[in-house]
């Protein structure tokens, strides 16, 4: 008896998982997802955007004490460095790309997104970074993902928003505003079109090590209708940091000597 | 001949603090004297349209001899949405650039402004500053390899 019943509940639960795969599989995807599809110019701190759809404001960035006072000091000294007129000898200086999530937000240049059955795939126009999100599947462990500039993203959609889990960020990869990070650090992305020609993309950074708690913040992008990405390779960096730990720039046309 | 006019007052000075953002891109440019000018009148040698920025060299008649200058560009993306092209410039083109010059004296500097053979004049992605305008920084949305990237 208790047997039968149990066979009955099994094919119920059989019939209507299979039902929801038939009814996901059949589900058009168009339809499903607002188009992102483009190029999208960056709104820096909301400049030439109207302020109505102007990206919130950050949260404050909180690190543990352990990691505070070097940031702090860090920080201090690039500065003064720089006053001094001497640039921080940073890996930017040797152009290595920026990785997540830096590599959302340089300077003026474009993003491209491209929506594909199961991926979503986000383009830079800077250092042509490339990172892809596997939509509707379940995030890895972070200690089975190889670290790396972009790690290993998935997406899924909630209503209108396009929400992506990252991680698998190399430590050495410079974070938001220079924070450190550790091999734990999780960003979560809220991607959405507030209006048919500007896109937000807010990012949470959680990294239990690192951080006290979680930051938020939020890069605001315009449409760039009919935008053909330019491409960059960084063929011809000229900047070198030198014996005394000083940046330079290498002079005379052709490749280096 | 290099006709070197090197400001460094104290209006420039306010000028900086009140009207310019540093330029930033893929590195820091504090290596440039953003507050001093030098205006090269010379012949292009060559120009490399190449990333993370583009050079111009130009050659300057120095007394008797010619003195070689490397002038940085932005990145060819943002210089293309400033009116530049892969081809503007060629071997021979008479030129006179404003630079913002390297701080350790070396014959290199940033490019603020550019005339062209043609009489037209360029930026270094943004617009171009007017004619004699006083060293002031960088316009946003100029220098290489593009306006602030305030995660720098």
């Amino acid at each position: 008896m208790r047997i039968a019943r149990m066979q009955t509940r099994i094919a119920v639960l059989t019939a209507a998982s299979v039902l929801t795969v038939i009814a996901t599989q059949n589900e058009p995807l168009a339809q499903a997802a607002p188009n992102m599809t483009g190029s999208w110019a960056p709104m820096q701190g909301g400049r030439g955007g109207d302020p109505k759809t102007a990206p919130p404001a950050a949260t404050p960035l909180v690190l543990k004490a352990e990691y505070k006072a070097k940031y702090d000091k860090q920080r201090a000294a690039d500065a003064e460095a720089t006053k001094r007129g001497e640039p921080p000898a940073s890996a930017a200086v040797l152009c290595n790309p920026y990785g997540m999530p830096r590599m959302l937000s340089v300077a003026s240049y474009p993003i491209e997104i491209l929506q594909t059955p199961g991926q979503v795939t986000i383009i830079t126009e800077a250092f042509s970074e490339v990172r892809r999100v596997y939509m509707d599947q379940p995030q890895q462990p972070i200690d089975e993902v190889p670290p790396g500039y972009y790690g290993h993203s998935v997406g899924r959609w909630e209503k209108d928003t396009l929400v992506v889990d990252t991680v698998g960020i190399k430590e050495s990869v410079p974070g938001y505003q220079n924070m450190p990070h550790s091999d734990r650090m999780r960003i979560t992305e809220r991607i959405r079109m507030v209006t048919p020609d500007v896109l937000h993309i807010q990012l949470t950074i959680d990294d239990p090590v690192v951080l006290e708690k979680p930051v938020t913040f939020t890069y605001g992008y315009r449409k760039m209708p009919g935008y053909k990405m330019v491409e960059f390779v960084c063929e011809n960096n000229r900047e070198y940091i030198d014996a005394e730990g000083k940046v330079r720039m290498r002079l005379g046309a052709g490749p280096a000597k | 001949m290099v006709r070197m006019r090197v400001a460094l007052s104290g209006l420039i000075t306010c000028a900086l603090l009140i009207g310019a953002t540093p330029v930033q891109g893929h590195h820091s440019f504090a290596m440039f004297d953003q507050g001093a000018q030098v205006t090269l009148v010379g012949t292009v040698a060559s120009f490399e349209w190449t990333n993370p920025h583009a050079y111009i060299f130009v050659d300057v008649p120095d007394g008797s001899t010619t003195k070689h200058w490397t002038i940085e560009l932005g990145s060819t993306s943002i210089l293309q949405r400033g009116g530049w092209k892969f081809n503007t410039l060629k071997k021979g083109d008479k030129v006179t650039a404003v630079i913002n010059p390297l701080r350790n004296g070396d014959a290199g500097g940033l490019l603020s402004r550019i005339t062209l053979p043609d009489g037209r004049a360029l930026g270094n992605g943004g617009p171009p500053p007017a004619a004699g305008a006083p060293a002031r920084g960088a316009a946003p949305g100029g220098a290489a390899p593009g306006g602030t990237a305030p995660q720098r």
